[in-house]
C-alpha cells in the first residue's frame, strides 16, 4: 500500500474513533469498576487491613444463631451479618459506608463475588461454613479507589 | 500500613508515542514482575478501546460491560498463557472479540425478536449537551457509516480501536478466522469513502 493511502486511511480511522467516542461513549464509571473487579481478583495484591472493631470471630452454630462483625480502619467501616441457611450453609449480608465497586469473599482456594448494590449493600447468599476473609474495593469521599481486606473470621 | 490508593493512570489514550500497545506491554511486564498497581494502569489504558470493540458486536450496554469485565478477569486468571508480553493488547482485544461474539450469538438466539440488535446503530440517549457537542462532522460520518452493511460497520469500528499494527499475525497465532480482514477492510473503507464523497465530504487528508 502507498504511504499516502496509508496516511489517509489512518486519518479516516481517527475520525471514526472520535465519532464513536461521541455517539456511543463508554459509561463514565466503567473504568473504575473494571479496576476494582480486577483488583479483588488479583491475589498477588497487597491489601490494607481492616481490624475487627466489634463482634466475635466465633462461628454461627445453628439456624437460630446469628453473628454481627464490624471491621474498620478508622475511616472505612464494614458491617457483616452472618446467618445460617436452611441447607446448613451461611448467608453473609454486608454493608460498607463507602460506595463498593467490587466485593469478594475468599475461603481457602474458593472465592465468591458479590454484586455491590445500592447504598453499599452486598450479600453472599450461600457459602459453606468455615474460615473466610472479605476483600473489597471502595470509592472514598475524594473519589479515589481503596482496597481492603478483613482478617480471617469464621462464617 | 497506610491505606493504598489506586494511582491515577494517565487518562489519555490518544498520544502518539509510544503507541498504546507498547504502553500496554510495558505495564503488563511491570505487573508480572510484581508491581500490582501497574495492572490498574493497564485497565485504565485498555478499557476504553475494549468497550468500543465489544460494542461493535451489537451488544447492549449491560452485556457489553459484562464482556469487558470477563476479558479482564480472564487476563488475570490466564496471563501465564501469554508467551509474548508484547502481544497483551492484541490478546485483550481478541479475547474481548471472542467473548462478545459468543455472548452476542447466545443472546440473539435467546430473543431473536428483540429490537435490541438495532440499538447499537442508533445514537445512545444523549443529553442535550452531548448532542450539541457532537460536531457536524461526526454526525455526517456516523450517518455514512450507518449506510454500510452490519459486517462493515463492525469491522471498521474494531479496526479503528485496535492499534496493534500486525494484528493479522496475532489473529493467525490465535487461529481466528479473520484471515481476509485486510481486503475486507479495504472494501469497507472504499464503500465508506464513496458515500462520503457523494455527500461532498472533503476531510480525508486532514488527520489528527
Amino acid at each position: 500500500m502507498e504511504n499516502e493511502d496509508f496516511a489517509a486511511d489512518a486519518a479516516l480511522f481517527a475520525r471514526m474513533r472520535r465519532m464513536w467516542e461521541e455517539v456511543d461513549p463508554m459509561p463514565a464509571d466503567l473504568v473504575d469498576r473494571m479496576v476494582a473487579a480486577v483488583a479483588v481478583e488479583d491475589l498477588s495484591r497487597e491489601y490494607a487491613l481492616l481490624t475487627l472493631v466489634e463482634g466475635a470471630m466465633a462461628a454461627v452454630r445453628g439456624e437460630a444463631d446469628t453473628a454481627t462483625l464490624q471491621f474498620s480502619d478508622g475511616t472505612t467501616t464494614v458491617l457483616l451479618h452472618v446467618t445460617a441457611t436452611e441447607d446448613g450453609g451461611r448467608r453473609v449480608d454486608g454493608w460498607v459506608e463507602s460506595t463498593a465497586l467490587a466485593v469478594r469473599l475468599v475461603q481457602g482456594d474458593r472465592e465468591w463475588s458479590a454484586e455491590p448494590g445500592e447504598h453499599g449493600r452486598f450479600a453472599f447468599d450461600e457459602v459453606p461454613p468455615g474460615v473466610a476473609r472479605l476483600r473489597l474495593v471502595v470509592r472514598d469521599g475524594a473519589g479515589d479507589l481503596r482496597d481492603f481486606q478483613t482478617p480471617q473470621f469464621e462464617v | 500500613m497506610g491505606v493504598m490508593t489506586h494511582a491515577d493512570a494517565e487518562a489519555s489514550v490518544d498520544s502518539v508515542e509510544p503507541a498504546r500497545w507498547e504502553r500496554a506491554a510495558a505495564l503488563f511486564v511491570r505487573w508480572r514482575e510484581g508491581d500490582s498497581r501497574a495492572m490498574d494502569e493497564l485497565v485504565r489504558l485498555m478499557t476504553p478501546p475494549l468497550w468500543h470493540v465489544v460494542r461493535a458486536y451489537g451488544l447492549d450496554h449491560a452485556l457489553a460491560q459484562d464482556v469487558v469485565q470477563t476479558t479482564w478477569l480472564t487476563l488475570v486468571r490466564r496471563h501465564e498463557s501469554i508467551n509474548d508480553p508484547q502481544a497483551v493488547s492484541g490478546w485483550l482485544t481478541m479475547c474481548a472479540r471472542r467473548e462478545a461474539w459468543r455472548v452476542g450469538k447466545q443472546h440473539r438466539r435467546a430473543d431473536a425478536t428483540e429490537a435490541e440488535s438495532l440499538e447499537p446503530h442508533l445514537p445512545v440517549h444523549e443529553s442535550a449537551e452531548q448532542t450539541a457537542a457532537t460536531d457536524d462532522e461526526s454526525r455526517r460520518l456516523w450517518v455514512a457509516v450507518g449506510t454500510l452493511n452490519e459486517r462493515c460497520q463492525r469491522l471498521l469500528r474494531i479496526v479503528a480501536f485496535e492499534d496493534r499494527p500486525d494484528y493479522a499475525r496475532i489473529a493467525e497465532d490465535l487461529s481466528m478466522p479473520i484471515g481476509s480482514i485486510g481486503p475486507t477492510r479495504q472494501r469497507c473503507l472504499a464503500k465508506l469513502r464513496a458515500v462520503l464523497e457523494g455527500e461532498g465530504w472533503r476531510g480525508d487528508d486532514d488527520g489528527e
